[in-house]
C-alpha cells in the first residue's frame, strides 16, 4: 500500500514539475510491424530514425531533442486502437507521424481527435480523409492514377481495361477512381474483380481477364503476398498485356525477379530521382544502416519528410501547442528527397509523380515525370 | 468453356494435394491436425532454402517432404501422442502448435514475403487454349500423390497394419501390431505430405509465415465431407472445387472463397457421411 502511495506521489510530482528545456519532443510512430504492412514497416522506422538523428545532431527543435516512440498497430483497426491509445494517452506524444493501412488510420483518427494530437499521415491512400488533425504528405488517386492511364491511352492505344484488386478500402477506392478516370478519358472498363485480402488463388479472375479481350490491366491489391501471388499467376498464365500496378514498390518489384519485369508503376518517390537532396539522403541512409538498410521507398521517404515538416511547423509555431502546429503545418514547406513538399491543399500536398517501368534487373526506369500534380479537392470546406 | 474446365480441374488438384496430408492423419488417428497449415508453410520455406542452395526441383521436393516428416514425427512423439483420447484438446494443441511454428519461422526468416522461382514457367497450348503450364503439372502431381498413397496403403506391410489400426485398433494390438509406431509413421507421412504440398504451391504463391492458413479451412472442410477415404476426398475436391470455380467465375470471387465451407456444411447436413460410401 505504502509503495503504491509512493508511486502515485512520485507520478504526481513528475506530472507537476515544469517541462525543462531538455525535455524531448516525442514523436509517435504507430506502424504495422506485424501483419500486412510488416514488409515495408522496417524501412519506415529507419527513415524516422535517420530524420531524428540528423535533427538532434544539429541541436534539436527549439533546443529540445526529438524522441521516437514506435508502436505496432498490427496493420489493422484493432491493433491501431491499442497503439494510438498507448501513444496518445500513456506516452503523451506531441505528434504522430506514420504510414499505416487505411483501416488502421481510420481507427486511430477518433483517438487523435480526443487527444488533440496532430497526425501527419505519410502513406499514399485512397483519399478524402478529412480530420482537422490529419495532414497527408503522400499521394492520393488523383495524383497516382492519371500517369499510368494517360500513358496506356496514348502510347499503348489501350481502349478497354480490366481492373483487379483486393477487397478492402484502398483496393476498392483506388479502382473506383481508376474506373471513373478511364471512362472520363474515353476508355472502357470491361471487368472489375476483387479477391478477399487473404485470398491466394486468382485463377477464375485471370480466366475472365483472358476472355475479356482487355488491352491493359490495372491492379490495386494489398501489398505483399496478394500482390505477389497475383503477379506470379498472371505471368504463369501467359498474360503479357500492359500491366499497371498501383500497389507495388521498388523493393517488392526487385525481389519478385523476372515476374515483375515490364510492370508500370506510378510513384512520388523512386530511388533513381536525380537530385542532390535525394543523393545526400540515400548516402546518409546507407551510412547509418549499412547492410541492414531497407531500400527507401514511396512509403518510407514521406516519413522522413514528415519529421522535417513537423520540425518546421514547431519552429514556426514557436512551440508544440497542437493548434498552432496544425495551423503552421499548412504553411511550411520543406526540401526533401522528393523535392519541395508543402501540405497546403486542404491538408494534402501537390507532388511530383514519376511513371516508371520495372526492368529485367529489377530496377525501375523512370519513363516520364509529372511535376507538381495537384491532389484535387480532397477536403473541400463545407459551404 | 475449356478454360473453365481446366480451372476447375487444376483447382481440384491443388486442393487434393493440400488436403491429402490432413486426410491421412484424420483417417488413422481420428484427430484433426490444425498444425497442418504450419506444416504447409514449413514446406514452402524448405523449398525456399532448397532453391537458395541451388538444388534442382527433383531434390527440393524430397527435402520439403523430409523436413515436414521430421517435424511431424517430433510433434507426434512430444504432443499429439498424449491426446488421442481427447480429440477436442488435440485441436487446441495443434492449433497452438501452428502458431508456435509460425512464430519460429518468423524469427528465423523474418515476416517479409519471399520468392521461389518456378521450375516451369509460361503456358502450354491445349486444344486452342493457352494455359498455365505449372497448373497443368499440378494435375499430374495430384495423380501421383493419389497413386503412391494408394499403393502404400494397399500394397505394403505398413499399409496393411495401418488399415488394421483404422478398422479396429484393439484387435490390431491384440494381433501384435505396434499401433503407436503406426501412428507415429502416419503422422510423419501426413506432415511430410503437407510440407510437400507447401513446396508445390510456392511457384503459384508467395512464401510468408502465414502462407498455409488460407488453405486450412478448405482442406478441413474437404476432409470432413470425405470421412477418411482417399477416393471420397478426390470426389469432393472435384465437386466442391468445381463449384468454387463456377461461383467465382459467374457470381464473384469473394463469394467463391466461401463456397467450399458453405457447400460442405450443406452436404454434411443432408448426408452426414458426406462423400464417403460407408
Amino acid at each position: 500500500m505504502t509503495s503504491r502511495l509512493l508511486l502515485a506521489s512520485l507520478a504526481l510530482a513528475a506530472a507537476l514539475s515544469p517541462a525543462t528545456a531538455a525535455d524531448p519532443i516525442r514523436i509517435g510512430v504507430p506502424v504495422g510491424l506485424s501483419g500486412a504492412n510488416s514488409v515495408v514497416a522496417p524501412s519506415v522506422v529507419q527513415s524516422a530514425e535517420l530524420a531524428v538523428e540528423e535533427i538532434n545532431a544539429k541541436g534539436g527543435v527549439l533546443g529540445r531533442p526529438l524522441a521516437l516512440d514506435v508502436a505496432d498497430d498490427g496493420s489493422g483497426a484493432a491493433g491501431a486502437q491499442k497503439a494510438f491509445d498507448a501513444l496518445v494517452f500513456q506516452k503523451k506524444v506531441n505528434v504522430l507521424i506514420s504510414m499505416e493501412t487505411s483501416a488502421a488510420r481510420n481507427a486511430g483518427l477518433p483517438i487523435v481527435a480526443r487527444g488533440k494530437t496532430p497526425f501527419i499521415y505519410t502513406s499514399f491512400y485512397e483519399g478524402k480523409s478529412c480530420s482537422p488533425y490529419l495532414y497527408v504528405n503522400a499521394w492520393v488517386p488523383e495524383q497516382q492514377v492519371p500517369p499510368i492511364v494517360d500513358h496506356f491511352n496514348k502510347e499503348k492505344k489501350a481502349k478497354s481495361y480490366f481492373l483487379i484488386g483486393s477487397d478492402y478500402a484502398f483496393g476498392r477506392g483506388m479502382l473506383s477512381f481508376t474506373k471513373a478516370y478511364i471512362e472520363k478519358t474515353g476508355g472502357k472498363v470491361v471487368g472489375e474483380e476483387y479477391l478477399p485480402m487473404d485470398g491466394s488463388d486468382w485463377t477464375p479472375i485471370i480466366s475472365k481477364l483472358k476472355a475479356s479481350g482487355a488491352d491493359a490491366i490495372v491492379t490495386s491489391t494489398a501489398g505483399g503476398a496478394p500482390n505477389v501471388t497475383l503477379t506470379k499467376q498472371l505471368r504463369a498464365a501467359g498474360v503479357s498485356l500492359p500491366y499497371g500496378n498501383l500497389a507495388v514498390d521498388e523493393g517488392t518489384a526487385k525481389s519478385m525477379g523476372g515476374d515483375a519485369t515490364g510492370i508500370y508503376i506510378s510513384a512520388s518517390y523512386v530511388t533513381g530521382i536525380d537530385s542532390a537532396a535525394n543523393k545526400t539522403f540515400l548516402a546518409s541512409m546507407s551510412k547509418k544502416f549499412g547492410a541492414d538498410l531497407k531500400t527507401p521507398n514511396d512509403l518510407s521517404v514521406p516519413e522522413y519528410e514528415g519529421v522535417y515538416a513537423y520540425k518546421a511547423a514547431v519552429e514556426k509555431a514557436g512551440g508544440t501547442d497542437p493548434e498552432k502546429v496544425l495551423a503552421a503545418l499548412a504553411e511550411v514547406s520543406i526540401e526533401g528527397p522528393r523535392g519541395t513538399i508543402r501540405m497546403d491543399k486542404q491538408r494534402h500536398a501537390p507532388l511530383t509523380m514519376y511513371l516508371g517501368q520495372v526492368q529485367a534487373d529489377g530496377s525501375v526506369k523512370v519513363i516520364q515525370s509529372f511535376p507538381n500534380v495537384d491532389p484535387g479537392a480532397q477536403c473541400p470546406p463545407k459551404s | 468453356m475449356l478454360t473453365l474446365i481446366l480451372d476447375a480441374v487444376t483447382t481440384a488438384a491443388l486442393l487434393f494435394i493440400i488436403s491429402s496430408g490432413l486426410l491421412i492423419v484424420f483417417g488413422v488417428m481420428k484427430i484433426i491436425n490444425f498444425a497442418h497449415a504450419a506444416f504447409v508453410t514449413v514446406g514452402g520455406y524448405a523449398a525456399l532454402v532448397g532453391s537458395r542452395l541451388g538444388l534442382p526441383w527433383a531434390l527440393v521436393l524430397p527435402l520439403a517432404f523430409v523436413t515436414g516428416a521430421v517435424c511431424g514425427a517430433v510433434t507426434e512423439a512430444t504432443i499429439v501422442r498424449w491426446l488421442y483420447q481427447r480429440p477436442l484438446d488435440a485441436i487446441l494443441a495443434t492449433w497452438g502448435l501452428g502458431i508456435v511454428i509460425g512464430q519460429i519461422i518468423t524469427l528465423i526468416f523474418g515476416r517479409e514475403v519471399q520468392f521461389v522461382q518456378a521450375p516451369i514457367t509460361g503456358t502450354v497450348g491445349l486444344l486452342g487454349v493457352d494455359y498455365s503450364a505449372y497448373r497443368i503439372v499440378m494435375i499430374a502431381a495430384a495423380i501421383m500423390v493419389a497413386v503412391v498413397f494408394t499403393a502404400l496403403l494397399s500394397g505394403t506391410r505398413l499399409g496393411l497394419t495401418t488399415r488394421a489400426v483404422i478398422m479396429n485398433e484393439m484387435l490390431a494390438q491384440g494381433l501384435g501390431v505396434d499401433s503407436s509406431r503406426v501412428r507415429l509413421v502416419t503422422f510423419a507421412i501426413g506432415s511430410g505430405l503437407a510440407a510437400l504440398s507447401g513446396a508445390l504451391i510456392t511457384p503459384l504463391s508467395s512464401v510468408d509465415p502465414n502462407m498455409g492458413l488460407p488453405w486450412l479451412i478448405s482442406a478441413f472442410m474437404l476432409v470432413m465431407v470425405s470421412g477418411g477415404s482417399l477416393f471420397a476426398l478426390a470426389a469432393s475436391c472435384i465437386v466442391l472445387g468445381g463449384v468454387q470455380v463456377i461461383v467465382s467465375t459467374f457470381v464473384n470471387p469473394i463469394l467463391g472463397g466461401l463456397t467450399i465451407a458453405i457447400c460442405a456444411a450443406i452436404v454434411l447436413r443432408i448426408r452426414p457421411e458426406g462423400f464417403a460410401r460407408a
